[in-house]
């Protein structure tokens, strides 16, 4: 307790620069928590996990994929065939209709991404919104949502930031001409949002009501059926138990006779994903071997100066507690706790305030990867503020801290005689 | 506020030098004098240096990454021709002409001719999966590579004004070339052309057999071979195509790759006109007049500009970086610099008596913050000048979803440089600042005290 008194009154004595180091500590952890919460998440979604697994069903070679629509439903029960092969615990499809809620303007605030999917799955099959808990609030809205869905098949639901681009709300009808479905414009009731996060930008369409509406245009009298009627399907999910179920459904939709125009591939979502951000594996490289390095480094240089000028400065100081009986390690100790302290302190600010303003002020940090758009940090950057802070003050102070418990008190007081 | 630090880069950098410059030429107290100090504190003095060492050189590096990337949008397509793409597409990639629409386009006015016969390029442009069984480090088992399959491939080069590389040669009229493979069986082996980066890049990913018995350990080259779409592909040529979005691509006959690959329709015509305005003319003819077809023209150097977005995105978060690691440099040298003034108290109050005035005490220490800003931004930018010539791969896009998979060259510039030495210098004055304002404050005699 009182080597912390005498800490904490060392901190005080030269306030100005303890100030100047702590916000150099804290300014350059808020980067180091930032790079590190988006490469946090991107591991996550392509660590492979070992139980409800999602895999998806893809073209083989086309990008984007376009698969025929009379793929979904062998697709979606796993291409079973026989007794002993494994079924999906659950499945979706997904089709993309994008469109502009401004005739002949395609813009930022026009366009609209939508994805055409049986509307229960958007509880079942989603990311994010498949964990929710049952008494959330969010869930409570979605699912309200999705049960306006369901009955009304020209319901959307849309993402927060999407609504507020198009400038619509919950309860509007809207009007969307389409892009990828060239001619086939489409009316919307919106009856929901999605919760804050990875869905922000995009919508979701009950699969029917896009399908009813490229039956109604190829059924027009002289027209030519829409080139989307051949391939409309773009994904279909799985979710199966574990991995060995997945090998089995995998095993079982590539030797199926019925997927040879186009061929079709099946990969865990985590791996579909490494493949999609393998188009930013230098930048993600970079950040995390390059930015991340420099950023801990220029963070210990900073503290290491200020310790190492705070010892130069105290070297009589440390000669006089030497005589009065302080040992070299008391002296080490308090060199390092005072820059722990700091460290500390500093790091966990800076965490605690990165975390709330991100998170809360900002709505997440816009960065897109691939198609991630948004980034929020985690709890457990608390931690890493923590950690951050602490390491480097450590690191940094090593050497002045060794310096002053090697001070020599002969030495000291001959200069001041 | 990057464009406009960037616009003003030159100025910046103008008042930055004029600053350093007057200082220098200015101070009645010897650069000597500050030297000696610095020798004297060259512990702080070293690990401030080296802090903004870590800064310059992070930025250098970003920034190269970052110039490169807005030259590869600024330096593809030639200014006088039209790309023309399906009317609801706004990228390649989505595009679907149909056969029976491209006929007519050849007779589009305005166009460039040779002997009667107009510069036109049919192309189908396509992202297809690569698998990639020999893959190490962890990485994906596949990638997406970009294909563009030529109808004319002569017509093609005129068009794109793309050249080869010494040894090689772009496909035959047929596309396929009878190769012996690896057990001594008879192959055919569908002709390509590379881009540079690609070639490096897929180079990477060869098995130890293959390597043994590649020509080059570092690139694809004429007669090496791949695999690709369950076929075996083999390289007839390597573009000169260093700095443009086709280094990144794979060329070939297009019957072939659009059969294999299962996309039957054109994505992409190029057109050649005389010059820039001539293109903006045909594409507004096309656009307004033209209704033979549902397509859509645009002047092509105007699409791979709109292709910035990334560009955009990946600045704004440099700049962030820099600006905070950059203050957090500029607290460290306020440290250095703050216990400068108080160990030398006396030495300021000495000066003051022997007549300097407040201004010279204040050039002084300002020209002690930046000659560690020099020093430590100089090593940054020798440092992130190690670059130069890295292969890195990213990605080019629009803010409406189009986008490309590219593979850059790191050029380090003058302007790269330039930006690392005039942010050095801002720091250094940013953080030499209030500790020699406050050095200017200590009355002489105080100081002696």
């Amino acid at each position: 307790m009182k080597l912390l008194v005498f800490i904490l009154k060392n901190i005080r004595r030269n306030l100005l620069r303890s100030i100047l180091t702590a916000l150099g500590t804290m300014v350059l952890v808020v980067v180091v928590i930032l790079v590190w919460s988006i490469l946090w998440f991107l591991d996550q979604q392509t660590k492979e996990k070992t139980s409800n697994i999602k895999a998806i069903v893809t073209e083989r070679w086309q990008l984007p994929s376009r698969m025929p629509l009379s793929y979904a439903p062998e697709l979606r029960a796993g291409a079973v065939r026989r007794p002993e092969h494994v079924r999906p615990l659950d499945s979706m499809t997904w089709q993309f209709y994008v469109g502009s809620t401004e005739q002949g303007r395609f813009s930022r605030d026009t366009v609209l991404f939508v994805v055409a999917t049986q509307p229960e799955k958007v509880l079942t099959m989603f990311d994010d919104l498949d964990t929710l808990p049952s008494d959330s609030p969010d869930r409570q809205q979605l699912q309200k949502a999705v049960q306006a869905m369901k009955s009304n098949r020209q319901g959307l639901i849309v993402g927060r930031e999407r609504l507020e681009a198009i400038n619509k709300r919950v309860g509007e009808r809207v009007k969307v001409y389409g892009l990828s479905y060239k001619g086939i414009d489409l009316e919307f009731d919106i009856v929901g949002t999605f919760p804050e996060g990875r869905w922000n930008n995009l919508a979701v369409m009950d699969w029917e009501y896009l399908n009813g509406a490229v039956d109604a245009y190829n059924r027009r009298p002289g027209v030519r059926p829409h080139p989307m009627t051949e391939r409309s399907l773009s994904i279909v999910w799985l979710k199966v138990p574990d991995m060995r179920s997945f090998t089995a459904v995998a095993s079982q939709i590539a030797s199926s006779p019925s997927f040879t125009n186009p061929q079709v591939k099946t990969e865990t979502l985590a791996s579909g994903t490494a493949a999609f951000l393998e188009a930013f594996r230098d930048l993600i490289w970079g950040m995390r071997y390059f930015l991340m390095p420099a950023v801990v480094v220029t963070l210990c240089l900073v503290i290491a100066n200020a310790i190492s000028l705070s010892v130069r400065e105290r070297r009589k100081e440390f000669a006089v507690l030497k005589v009065l009986g302080f040992r070299p390690t008391h002296i080490l100790g308090l060199v390092l706790g005072e820059a722990l302290l700091l460290g500390v302190v500093s790091g966990l600010a800076s965490a605690v305030g990165v975390y709330v303003v991100i998170n809360h002020v900002f709505g997440g940090l816009k960065f897109p990867i691939g198609f991630f758009s948004t980034f929020y940090i985690p709890e457990q950057a608390m931690g890493w503020g923590l950690a951050i802070g602490a390491a480097t003050a450590l690191i940094g102070s090593l050497v002045p801290a060794w310096i002053a418990c090697r001070v020599r008190v002969a030495e000291i007081f001959a200069r001041v005689g | 506020m990057t464009k406009v630090f960037l616009h003003n880069l030159g100025w910046i950098t103008g008042v930055l030098v004029v600053l350093t410059a007057g200082l220098l030429l200015g101070a009645r107290i010897p650069l000597r004098y500050n030297i000696r100090n610095l020798r004297v504190r060259w512990i702080p003095t070293a690990l401030t240096a080296l802090a903004f060492t870590a800064v310059i050189a992070l930025l250098t590096v970003m920034l190269v990454f970052v110039s490169g990337m807005i030259r590869m949008t600024q330096m593809t397509g030639h200014p006088g021709n039209v790309l023309i793409l399906d009317e609801s597409a706004n990228d390649e990639g989505f595009s679907n002409i149909p056969a029976s629409d491209v006929g007519d386009l050849v007779n589009l006015p305005g166009l460039v001719r040779d002997g009667g016969r107009a510069w036109v390029s049919l192309e189908t442009y396509l992202v297809v999966n690569q698998l990639l069984p020999h893959v190490q480090d962890g990485r994906p088992a596949r990638r997406f590579l970009q294909m563009r399959g030529i109808e004319d491939v002569q017509m093609a080069a005129l068009v794109h004004q793309m050249q080869l590389h010494p040894g090689g040669r772009w496909f035959s009229s047929a596309g396929v070339r009878e190769i012996i493979g690896p057990k001594g069986q008879k192959i055919t082996a569908i002709e390509a052309v590379l881009g540079e980066g690609i070639a490096r890049e897929m180079a990477r990913d060869r098995s130890p057999e293959e390597l043994a018995q590649a020509q080059s350990p570092d690139t694809l080259l004429p007669g090496d071979t791949f695999s690709l779409g369950d076929r075996t592909w083999i390289v007839c040529g390597l573009m000169q195509s260093s700095s443009t979005t086709f280094d990144s691509e794979v060329w070939a006959k297009r019957s072939l790759a659009a059969g294999i690959f299962g996309k039957n329709t054109y994505t992409t015509v190029v057109a050649r006109t005389p010059n820039a305005q001539t293109a903006r003319q045909l594409s507004e003819y096309i656009n307004k007049e033209y209704k033979k077809a549902a397509i859509r023209a645009l002047p092509e150097t105007e699409y791979f500009s709109s292709l910035q977005e990334t560009n955009r995105q990946l600045l704004v978060a440099i700049s962030f970086v820099t600006v905070v690691m950059a203050v957090g440099g500029v607290f460290g040298v306020m440290n250095t610099m703050f216990a400068a003034v108080s160990q030398r108290t006396a030495d300021i109050g000495v000066l003051r008596l022997l007549g300097f005035s407040r201004r010279q005490i204040l050039s002084s220490f300002l020209l002690e913050s930046l000659l560690i800003a020099l020093v430590g931004g100089a090593a940054g930018c020798a440092l992130g000048s190690l670059s130069h010539g890295w292969t890195a791969t990213s990605i080019i896009s629009s803010n409406q979803g189009a986008g490309k998979f590219v593979v850059l060259r790191l050029v380090v510039d003058a302007g790269t440089l330039g930006a690392g030495m005039t942010l050095a210098l801002a720091m250094g004055v940013l953080g030499g600042l209030v500790p020699a304002w406050r050095a200017t404050r200590l009355r002489p005699l105080e100081a002696l005290t």
